[in-house]
C-alpha cells in the first residue's frame, strides 16, 4: 500500500453555488489507477463523491476525466502523488459526471440501404481502428473548436467517415459531416493526442472525409482559392515584400568555424510574409556555426491542401521539394515553419531527416545569450507540439533570455484552414488565447510558427515574436553591453 | 415516502448489455417499450467487454450437429438441449441481423466472416471483430436502439419486481440521487447479465453484481445450476488492483501457449489433445493445479506467451490485449504475460423456456441471467450468440405477450421505502460488506469446494446479510440495494454447491468421490426458488 494526495473537482449545481477542489490523502496499492483512488475516497473518506466508472479494463468509456488538466481513463491512468482530478469539460451533473448525451447521440448510426454486400477485407481494415472508439468523449472534452462553434465533435467525425467508407449503409455522409461542422477543425491534434485509443482522427477521418468533399464540389471557395494560387504560383499566401528567397544567397557561411550543415526549408509565410523572423533565424543559425544551404526552387509543402482535402496536386509538391534537397546531397533539412515541418515529417517520405529549428538548436550547446528584463509567455504551436512532438526544446532556448510563464497548450484557430475559411471561428479561439496571456501577465508572447504568430498577433496587443528572434534580442543585448562595457 | 414517478409501458426491458438491446429491438415492434440501465446504456454489462468471439455455424464444413454435440460436451451434459438446439440454429442468423445493422466483424479474403478456433470446438467458428468483438456488437446494437422507438432510462437501478398478484407487473427503481421511479409494464424481460462481482477475482465489469439473479428470486421465479460458475482460465495477475481483468482465450485461439515457471507446456499433463484449447474448466483447474504444486510464476501465475507469432497479427488480432498489457508495462510481442484463474461466467440462472419465459407470468429471461443454455461449462464464444439468440426470442415473447393493465400493489411500495429508509440509520459501509463477500466466496466457493468449506461460506453471507448497510445520502441507496443483491446470488450459487454432490464441469466437490462421468450422472439440474429447493434425479443426460 501506499499514500496519494489528490485533489479532486466537487461541484453539486443542487446545491453548490461554485465548484470547489477538495483534497485527500488516500491508501492506494501499488500500481493503482485514478479510478481505485477514487474508490478510496468514496469507500473510506466521502461517499458523496460522484464519479462513473464501469467495466474497469478501458474498454467502455464511461470514466473518463481530467487528470492534471488532460484527459484519460481513469481505469488506466496511474494514479501518481500531488495529481488534480477534473470532470471532462462538459457540461456538469454533479462532481466527475458529466452530461454525455448530446454528444453521444451526434454520432451516426449506419441505415441499411436496399441491397446488402459485405466491405471487402481493406475496407474492414480502414474501418477497424475508426471502430475501437469507446465513445469515452475525451476528444470532445480537448476539442477546441467544439468550444466557439458548432461542431458535432471529433468522434461524430471518426464514424461519419466509417459510413461514408461503408457500402451497407445508405446516407451521404460526406455532406452531412459537412453540416455538422467538418470545416471547422483546426487540425489541432489534441483529439488524437487525448484519445486512449490512439484514433488518428485528424488524418483518417477530418483529412478524408474533406477530401471526399472535394469530390462533391463541398470545398470551401476560400480553400479553392488557396488551392489554385498553389497551382499557380507555387505558394499559398501571396507576397508583400521581398520573399526570405529573394533575400539570401544559396548558401549561408557561419561567422566561425563550421559546425553543421542543414538545408533550410522555409516554407510559404516565411518566405512570403514574415522574411525578417526567418533572417532572424538564420542569424542565429550562422552566430553557432551552422552553414544553410538554401535551395531556391523549394516551394509549397502541400500542407494547406491535405488539411483542406484538395490532395490532386500534392504529389507535384511534394517531389519537388525532396528533390530540390536530394540534388544537393542534403542530408538534415531544418523547418521554422511548424506546419512545414509536420508535413515533411508525417506526410512525406524522405530520403533526408527533418528536423525543427528548436531541435537543431538544442542538439547543439549555442553561445549563450544575454538576459532580457522581460516576463514572456509561449504559445505552443498544435503542430510543434502534437505533430512533432516538440516541447521541452523552444522553452529551453527561450529560458535563456527571458523569464517563461506558462499558459494551457491550447489551438490559437489560424491551422487547418479554419482562419481563411472560417475567420469568425478563427478568431474566436484567437481571443481566448488572449484571455490566457492576460492572465500570465506576460509582456510579450513568444511562439515558433508563423501561422500562431501571424494570427495572435492581431489579437493581442503584446508583442508576438518568433523563438529566433527572441535569441537574436538576447545576442544583440549582448553585443551592446560588451560594446559599452 | 416520497411518492414514485410513475411510467407505463407494454414491454419494460432491464439491462442494456447484448440481450437487453437485443430484446428491447425486437420488443418494440410489439408495444411501447421501455429500457432500463443501470448504467450508460451500451457501456454497461460485459457484452462491451467481451473479446474473443460469436460462435455460429457459417460453413458448409461445419454444422450445427457438431456446434450442438460440442456445446453439450463442453457444458458436461448438463445443457437443456432444447435451449441448445435453439442456438446452434438461429446463432447464425443472429450474426446476419448484425452484419445487415452494420457491425465490422473481421473477414476472408472473399469477403466471407472470419472465424478462429476457439477452446472444446472442433470447427473453427469464432466469428470476431479483433478481439473487441462485444464492443463492436455493442455498437451495432445501440445504432440499431437509437433508430427503434424504444424509451431509454440511463442510470436508473432497478431495487425491487414488482408484482400483481402472481405475475410481475414492472420494477421500482432508483436514480442517481435516490428518487423513486415506478415502471408499471405486461411483460418485463430480465437482461441483467452475470455476477461474479460476487468474488474477489473477477473479470466482470462493475455492474456484474447478480442483481437479476436476486430480483428474480425475490419475485418467486425458480433458478438452476447457479453452483455453475465459469472460471476463465486467464485473468491478469498484476497490478494488484487489475487482477482478474480477462486475457481472451483468442490469446490461444491465435496460437498463444501455457507454460509454467519450469518452461513447461504444462496442458500436455492435462489434455495431451486440446492441449491450451481446452475446455475452460479444464484449463483453469490444470492452471489453478500447477500455481498450488508451486510452478507459478512471481506473480501468482502461469505464464501464457505470444511472442513466437507474427508481430503484426498480434496487433490486428490482438490490439486490445497490446495496449492494456503496454499500459502495465508489458509489451506482449516481446514476453510472456502472467494469468491466472478468474471468475467469469454465471452458467445458471433463470430457469426459462425457449421463449425465454420463467416460471413466473409476466417475467421473461435472457443471456447470462437465465439458465440452461450452457450447462456446466461455457464454451467460449457461445455467450456472445446466446445474447442474439435468446434476447430476440425473449423480446418477441414479451412482446407478443397479450397487452395488460396492470396495478401496483401499494403495499410492496411502501415495504421497499421503509427498506431504504432504513438505509439511511445503518451502520456499515457497504464496500466493506462487499469486499467481505469477495474473500469469503473466492475463499470457500472457488474452483475447488468441499461441503465443510460452502456451509462455512453460507454462514459467513448469512452474518453479512444481518449487518445494517448504511446510505450516507439518498445518493447511495441503491449502492445498498445493490450488496444486498450480490448477498442474495451468493447464498443461491453456495446452496445450489452444496445441493450438487458430484463434480461437474466447472463445479469441483473434492470432498466427494463419484463412480461416473458427466454423460452417465445421475443428477440433471440443481433448482432453488422461495418455494422449494432441490436436484433432479434420474434424468439421463
Amino acid at each position: 500500500m501506499k499514500e496519494l494526495t489528490v485533489r479532486v473537482f466537487r461541484f453539486d449545481p443542487e446545491s453548490d453555488d461554485k465548484p470547489h477542489y477538495q483534497t485527500y490523502l488516500v491508501r492506494v496499492n501499488e500500481g493503482a489507477r485514478v479510478l481505485h483512488a477514487l474508490h478510496a475516497i468514496h469507500d473510506e473518506h466521502d461517499p458523496s463523491l460522484s464519479y462513473r466508472y464501469c467495466c474497469g479494463s478501458g474498454q467502455c468509456g464511461s470514466c473518463a476525466v481530467r487528470v492534471n488538466g488532460e484527459p484519460v481513463l481513469a481505469c488506466m491512468e496511474e494514479a501518481r502523488d500531488g495529481i488534480t482530478i477534473e470532470p471532462l469539460d462538459l457540461p456538469i451533473v454533479k462532481d466527475l459526471v458529466v452530461d454525455m448525451g448530446p454528444y453521444l447521440a451526434a454520432i451516426s448510426a449506419l441505415a441499411p440501404g436496399e441491397s446488402f454486400s459485405m466491405p471487402t477485407p481493406d475496407v474492414v481494415e480502414t474501418m477497424k481502428p475508426l471502430r475501437s472508439c469507446i465513445e469515452c468523449l475525451a476528444c470532445v472534452s480537448a476539442c477546441p473548436a467544439l468550444k466557439v462553434t458548432k461542431f458535432a465533435g471529433p468522434t461524430a467525425m471518426r464514424e461519419d467517415i466509417r459510413l461514408a467508407l461503408d457500402p451497407r449503409d445508405s446516407c451521404d455522409r460526406v455532406t452531412e459531416a459537412v453540416k455538422e461542422g467538418l470545416f471547422t477543425c483546426t487540425s489541432c491534434q489534441a483529439c488524437w493526442k487525448v484519445c486512449p485509443k490512439n484514433i488518428e482522427i485528424p488524418g483518417k477521418a477530418i483529412e478524408k472525409l474533406r477530401a471526399l468533399a472535394n469530390r462533391k464540389g463541398l470545398t470551401l471557395p476560400r480553400h479553392q482559392e488557396v488551392a489554385q494560387m498553389i497551382k499557380d504560383t507555387g505558394r499559398s499566401v501571396s507576397r508583400t515584400e521581398p520573399t526570405f528567397l529573394e533575400q539570401v544567397g544559396e548558401v549561408l557561411e557561419p561567422y566561425g568555424p563550421v559546425k553543421g550543415t542543414v538545408g533550410f526549408f522555409v516554407g510559404c509565410m516565411y518566405n512570403q510574409r514574415l522574411p525578417q523572423t526567418a533572417l532572424d533565424a538564420m542569424e542565429v543559425l550562422r552566430r553557432n556555426g551552422i552553414r544553410v544551404i538554401i535551395p531556391k526552387e523549394q516551394v509549397c509543402c502541400g500542407s494547406p491542401l491535405i488539411r483542406t482535402g484538395q490532395v490532386d496536386f500534392l504529389e507535384t509538391l511534394k517531389r519537388r521539394n525532396i528533390d530540390a534537397f536530394v540534388f544537393r546531397d542534403i542530408d538534415t533539412v531544418m523547418t521554422m515553419c511548424a506546419g512545414c515541418g509536420s508535413t515533411l515529417k508525417n506526410d512525406y517520405k524522405t530520403p533526408f531527416r527533418v528536423m525543427d529549428i528548436n531541435e537543431v538548436l538544442t542538439r547543439m550547446e549555442i553561445e549563450p545569450p544575454a538576459r532580457l528584463p522581460v516576463k514572456a509567455t509561449y504559445h505552443d504551436p498544435c503542430h510543434l507540439l502534437r505533430g512533432q512532438g516538440i516541447r521541452a526544446q523552444p522553452r529551453e532556448l527561450i529560458s535563456q533570455v527571458v523569464d517563461l510563464v506558462e499558459m494551457p497548450s491550447v489551438c490559437c484557430g489560424s491551422g487547418g484552414g479554419v482562419r481563411s475559411g472560417i475567420p469568425e471561428e478563427a478568431a474566436a479561439l484567437a481571443e481566448k488565447r488572449r484571455e490566457e496571456i492576460e492572465k500570465t501577465g506576460a509582456e510579450i508572447v513568444i511562439s515558433s510558427c508563423p501561422f500562431c504568430e501571424f494570427h495572435i498577433s492581431e489579437h493581442t496587443d503584446r508583442p508576438v515574436k518568433n523563438v529566433s528572434t527572441i535569441l537574436l534580442e538576447g545576442y544583440r543585448e549582448k553585443d551592446r553591453k560588451k560594446k559599452a562595457g | 415516502m416520497r411518492s414514485a414517478e410513475v411510467v407505463d409501458c407494454h414491454v419494460l426491458v432491464i439491462g442494456s448489455g447484448g440481450a437487453g438491446v437485443r430484446a428491447a429491438i425486437e420488443a418494440s415492434g410489439y408495444g411501447e417499450t421501455v429500457l432500463l440501465s443501470k448504467t450508460i446504456p451500451g457501456k454497461g454489462g460485459c457484452t462491451p467487454m467481451a473479446e474473443g468471439g460469436y460462435n455460429a455455424v457459417l460453413r458448409e464444413a461445419d454444422s450445427c450437429e457438431v456446434h450442438y454435440e460440442d456445446t453439450m460436451k463442453g457444458g458436461a451434459y448438463l445443457n437443456n438441449p432444447a435451449l441448445v438446439q435453439i442456438l446452434v440454429e438461429e446463432a447464425p442468423e443472429r450474426i446476419r441481423d448484425l452484419l445487415r445493422w452494420g457491425a465490422v466483424f473481421d473477414v476472408t479474403e472473399s469477403c466471407e466472416v472470419a472465424q478462429r478456433p476457439f477452446g472444446g470446438q472442433r470447427f473453427p467458428r469464432t466469428c470476431y471483430a479483433g478481439d473487441r468483438t462485444g464492443h463492436e456488437m455493442m455498437l451495432t446494437l445501440m445504432d440499431r436502439l437509437g433508430c427503434s422507438p424504444v424509451r431509454i432510462f440511463s442510470e436508473l437501478t432497478v431495487i425491487e419486481l414488482l408484482k400483481s398478484g402472481d405475475s410481475v407487473a414492472g420494477a421500482l427503481a432508483l436514480d442517481r440521487n435516490g428518487e423513486m421511479t415506478a415502471l408499471r409494464a405486461g411483460s418485463t424481460v430480465l437482461a441483467t447479465g452475470g455476477g461474479t462481482r460476487i468474488y474477489d477475482i473477477s473479470t466482470n465489469s462493475s455492474s456484474g453484481t447478480g442483481d437479476g439473479y436476486a430480483l428474480g428470486y425475490r419475485a418467486g421465479a425458480e433458478l438452476i445450476d447457479m453452483e455453475q460458475i465459469q472460471f476463465h482460465p486467464t485473468g491478469a495477475v498484476f497490478p494488484y488492483d487489475a487482477r482478474g481483468r480477462l486475457v481472451t482465450e483468442a490469446v490461444r485461439g491465435e496460437g498463444g501457449v501455457l507454460k509454467n515457471s519450469l518452461g513447461e507446456r504444462f496442458m500436455a499433463r492435462y489434455d495431451p489433445e486440446r492441449m491450451d484449447l481446452s475446455t475452460r474448466d479444464v484449463v483453469a483447474r490444470a492452471i489453478a493445479t500447477e500455481i498450488l504444486e508451486g510452478r507459478g510464476t512471481p506473480h501468482g501465475g502461469v505464464y501464457l506467451d505470444v511472442t513466437h507469432l507474427p508481430r503484426a497479427q498480434i496487433e490486428s488480432k490482438l490490439p486490445v490485449m497490446l495496449e492494456q498489457f503496454l499500459k502495465f508495462g508489458v509489451d506482449i510481442r516481446e514476453e510472456p504475460m502472467e494469468v491466472a484463474p478468474t471468475a467469469h461466467h454465471v452458467m445458471g440462472g433463470l430457469r426459462i423456456g425457449s421463449g425465454g419465459e420463467t416460471t413466473v407470468p409476466g417475467l421473461f429471461a435472457c443471456g447470462e441471467v437465465a439458465g440452461g443454455v450452457h450447462g456446466a461449462n461455457r464454451l467460449g464464444g457461445n455467450a456472445l450468440a446466446d445474447t442474439q439468440v435468446f434476447g430476440k426470442r425473449a423480446g418477441e415473447s414479451a412482446g407478443k405477450a397479450k397487452k395488460r393493465k396492470v396495478k401496483i400493489d401499494a403495499k410492496q411500495v411502501e415495504d421497499q421505502a421503509k427498506r431504504l429508509e432504513s438505509f439511511l440509520s445503518g451502520e456499515v459501509h457497504p464496500s466493506s460488506v462487499t469486499r467481505s463477500l469477495q474473500t469469503a466466496m473466492w475463499e470457500g466457493a472457488g474452483i475447488f469446494r468441499t461441503a465443510k468449506d460452502l456451509e462455512k461460506t453460507l454462514e459467513i453471507i448469512s452474518h453479512l446479510s444481518a449487518i445494517p448497510l448504511r446510505a450516507s445520502g439518498p445518493a447511495n441507496l441503491a449502492e445498498c440495494c445493490i450488496v444486498q443483491n450480490m448477498l442474495t446470488m451468493a447464498s443461491l450459487v453456495v446452496r445450489a454447491a452444496l445441493l450438487r454432490k458430484e463434480s461437474r464441469g466447472a463445479h469441483v466437490r473434492k470432498d466427494v468421490t463419484q463412480a461416473w462421468d458427466a454423460a452417465n450422472s445421475p443428477y440433471g439440474h440443481t433448482f432453488l426458488s422461495k418455494e422449494r429447493t432441490g436436484i433432479e434425479t434420474g434424468v439421463k443426460p
